[in-house]
């Protein structure tokens, strides 16, 4: 693809942005509709980069986060050992299988008054709906991408004298790397959210109580910042993300 | 030689109830507080279903759930499927999707009721845009992937754009749709459980945190297994839709997962 | 010299798979064959024989339903570094250089980084590589890919080669540039190789013997002895009378109907 069209491609793409930026602060220029139910995009991202200086806010936003990594790094933990110790062990994936064929397609967030109840109102119930909701990704994306491994890639390690289990966590856990990357970006995300939402529903502090609060006081500019906070958070995670992959896949072959 | 382990639904029962036993102990002998036994929360399951009222509360979440995800569907299907056949058409969108797909849509919830009100409205358009998305992703991965020389045919055939796009690349791109439609679908149930845990109106997510302010934890425990229930059940059903639909493709044995 | 103090010792050996519906398919089927010290065997079959299943048994890979292989008397329980394979998929790290798969399995046996990074550079000169160590493999073609993968094999020095079908991927030129240096590395310390192969010129070309084998259940049919002088130079073999007629009469032995034709 030559650079001019792909540039081109680009303009095309930020066209609908603009234009819905455009529409969101005509209406509010026009008057069509009142700033207490929707204020325009200038002042909502004005507010945005004015609170980015208020230490109040950033440590809402420090909270929020330590959930999220708290959460993600666990699920990262289990998702990827359980993956792939399910393929080395048949009784570990006789007894997966079916548990993540039950559970997977359950709604976790219905499991949150469940840890509210159990673990209290504090951070531990968050990151634990965090984990649960992104660990399901990373196994399934560990699992089924160690399951295709070419086991001749095992084999040419355990003829140089390695034992099968050194194997199955060097060899298959490289070899299904690019898998394991995609189900971590996705479980990223997916905490991202999940994060916010868990404060929303029930929390005193984090990036998701700063909505719950400003809907209460009908502070509609406030309303919008966090979710524009928690989504620019998303974005940023998702594109460090990929240029981690990037760097970590050098000699991957492209098609994956 | 059949082993018992082959017959289809059986490791997920096993699974079940081995998770329910595993619930059991574990409430019974650790003694957390704020867990039930097991059993006290399957005791409560029939209470709710029996309440006329709690199950024209669970069955108007369906509804919505029902059409914001077909809406959802009549809306992202076309939408996919052309941007998987036009280059301007998929650089159009692209980047406005890549953009809202970190925004969580159930969070969108008390803005959307300051503008539309508490009504099923509100909570229909967000299941709708929390549904959206996936098919839109999954019906552009199918669209692109169909072959061009089955094009050319159609086209050489004299079959016109609109023919092709409706004869040539929908059936193509069904298996995929398809995936796309099975976490949109439990993509649904998601969010329509996260926006009435935070509009706290009526609906499933509503039970849930009225029994837990109320200290019914009994009723909490048991609306969690009629969700999870709800959302293992649907994917069944939709799987077994999978096979009768786009059976000729090859399985795909990707599970659902998602979030709102 | 193969029958004295065999270095393989492959004791009826036979190979059941489970299928899917549920019946069994007999792989290969009661196959003795005795492999001698520096001895180069090829086994050469139609695919689908099962010749590929015979050296994954032998590498330990895969268990056999019954029978044993013996390798220097013990009997083979699992992959050792005394059976190095080369696979015709080259199975190459992505996630290393040329260099790292190269001294992969010395770090693994505990060698210290300096003397394996030279080891590893020696073994690249040998295969004709040097200037490759950073290179990742996909940036590689097919035939320096099993360059590399040979040398990654001779790196840990295993006393038996067993290679699947090695050139099976590449195209003639390359083929018959590996198959020379492959004679050349072998002409240096003479290890004892099992060669899998379907091409017949190959397995002449550059085995003491020839263990032809029948599909369906896989046996061997015939070993032939190759009694050819060597060093082998490959433009004296194609003029060469015997060759032409060990070629011919190997052909001959493959072109045969099988005894039962079979659905496999």
């Amino acid at each position: 693809m030559t650079w001019t069209r792909r540039a081109g491609e680009l303009a095309v793409g930020l066209l609908p942005i603009v234009l819905l930026l455009g529409l969101w602060q005509g209406l509010v220029f026009l008057k069509y509709a009142p700033p207490t139910l929707l204020p325009g995009p200038v002042t909502v991202f004005s507010r945005f980069f004015s609170l980015l200086g208020d230490p109040q806010f950033l440590q809402h936003g420090a909270t929020t986060s330590f959930r999220l990594f708290s959460g993600f790094a666990l699920a990262v933990a289990v998702g990827v050992g359980l993956g792939i110790l399910a393929v080395g062990n048949r009784v570990v994936a006789a007894i997966l299988r079916p548990l993540i064929r039950v559970l997977a397609p359950v709604p976790k967030i219905a499991l949150y008054p469940a840890f509210i109840l159990t673990l209290g109102f504090d951070h531990s119930s968050k990151i634990a709906l965090v984990f649960v909701d992104a660990v399901f990704p990373i196994l399934l994306a560990t699992y089924q991408g160690a399951l295709s491994v070419e086991p001749k890639l095992v084999w040419s390690a355990r003829a140089a004298g390695v034992s099968q289990t050194r194997a199955l966590f060097t060899i298959v856990l490289m070899a299904a790397l690019p898998s394991i990357l995609t189900g971590c970006r996705i479980g990223l995300v997916i905490a991202c959210i999940v994060v916010f939402l868990s404060e929303m529903i029930n929390s005193t502090d984090g990036l998701g109580y700063l909505l719950v609060r400003a809907a209460r006081n009908f502070q509609t500019v406030d309303m919008f910042v966090p979710i524009i906070s928690i989504s620019i958070l998303g974005l940023i995670l998702n594109a460090a993300f990929n240029a981690l992959r990037a760097r970590l896949l050098v000699g991957y072959p492209e098609d994956n | 030689m059949k082993r018992i382990a082959d017959i289809p639904g059986f490791p997920p029962l096993m699974a079940c109830i081995g998770l329910l036993v595993f619930w059991d102990l574990v409430a019974r002998y650790l003694a957390i507080s704020g867990l039930p036994p097991a059993w006290d929360a399957l005791k409560e399951v029939p209470v709710i279903l029996a309440d006329p009222e709690q199950l024209l509360n669970i069955l108007s979440s369906i509804r919505r759930m029902v059409i914001g995800f077909f809406a959802a569907l009549v809306f992202a299907i076309p939408v996919g499927l052309l941007m998987g056949r036009s280059r301007a058409v998929a650089a159009f969108f692209n980047p406005l999707l890549m953009t809202i797909y970190p925004v969580p849509k159930a969070a969108l919830m008390p803005i959307i009721m300051l503008w539309l009100g508490v009504g099923d409205v509100s909570k229909i358009l967000v299941i709708f845009l929390g549904v959206s998305l996936p098919v839109i992703y999954h019906s552009y991965q199918g669209a692109r992937a169909v072959e061009q020389k089955m094009l050319w045919s159609a086209a050489a055939m004299g079959m016109g754009a609109p023919a092709r796009l409706l004869r040539i690349v929908l059936p193509a791109a069904l298996p995929e749709i398809m995936v796309g439609c099975r976490t949109g679908l439990v993509l649904a149930l998601i969010t329509m459980v996260t926006s009435e845990m935070i509009a706290r109106q009526s609906g499933v997510g509503n039970i849930l945190f009225n029994s837990l302010d109320l200290a019914q934890y009994g009723l909490v425990y048991a609306t969690i297994l009629i969700i999870g229930v709800m959302g293992f059940v649907l994917d069944v059903l939709f799987e077994k839709l999978r096979e009768a639909v786009a059976g000729w493709a090859q399985p795909v044995h990707q599970i659902a997962v998602g979030s709102a | 010299m193969a029958d004295s103090n065999p270095v393989i010792d492959i004791e009826s050996l036979s190979k059941t798979f489970g299928t899917r519906r549920g019946t069994s398919h007999l792989a290969i089927a009661d196959i003795s064959l005795k492999v001698g010290d520096g001895e180069f065997v090829s086994i050469l079959g139609p695919s689908g024989c099962g010749k590929s299943t015979l050296l994954y048994i032998v590498g330990g890979f895969e268990a056999p339903s019954t029978g044993a292989v013996l390798v220097d008397g013990k009997p083979v329980a699992g992959p050792g570094p005394d059976r190095g394979p080369v696979f015709q998929e080259f199975a190459l790290f992505p996630w290393k250089t040329v260099l790292g798969n190269v001294m992969y399995g010395l770090l693994e046996q505990g060698v210290d980084r300096g003397q394996a990074t030279d080891r590893a550079r020696e073994l690249l000169a040998m295969v004709h590589l040097s200037a490759y160590g950073n290179f990742y493999p996909k940036e590689l073609s097919g035939g320096m890919k099993q360059r590399v993968a040979i040398a990654r094999t001779l790196a840990y020095r295993p006393k038996i080669l067993l290679m699947d079908e090695p050139f099976g991927a590449l195209d003639a030129h390359t083929r018959t540039r590996l198959q020379n240096d492959l004679l050349d590395i072998w002409e240096r310390d003479r290890k004892t190789v099992m060669f899998v192969t379907h091409s017949v010129e190959e397995a002449v070309f550059l085995s003491d013997r020839v263990a032809v084998m029948t599909r369906s259940p896989g046996r061997i049919k015939e070993i032939i002895p190759i009694d050819l002088p060597r060093p082998r130079k490959r433009a004296e073999l194609l003029v060469n009378r015997r060759y032409q007629d060990y070629v011919v009469e190997i052909e001959r032995l493959m072109e045969l109907p099988p005894e039962e034709a079979q659905a496999s």
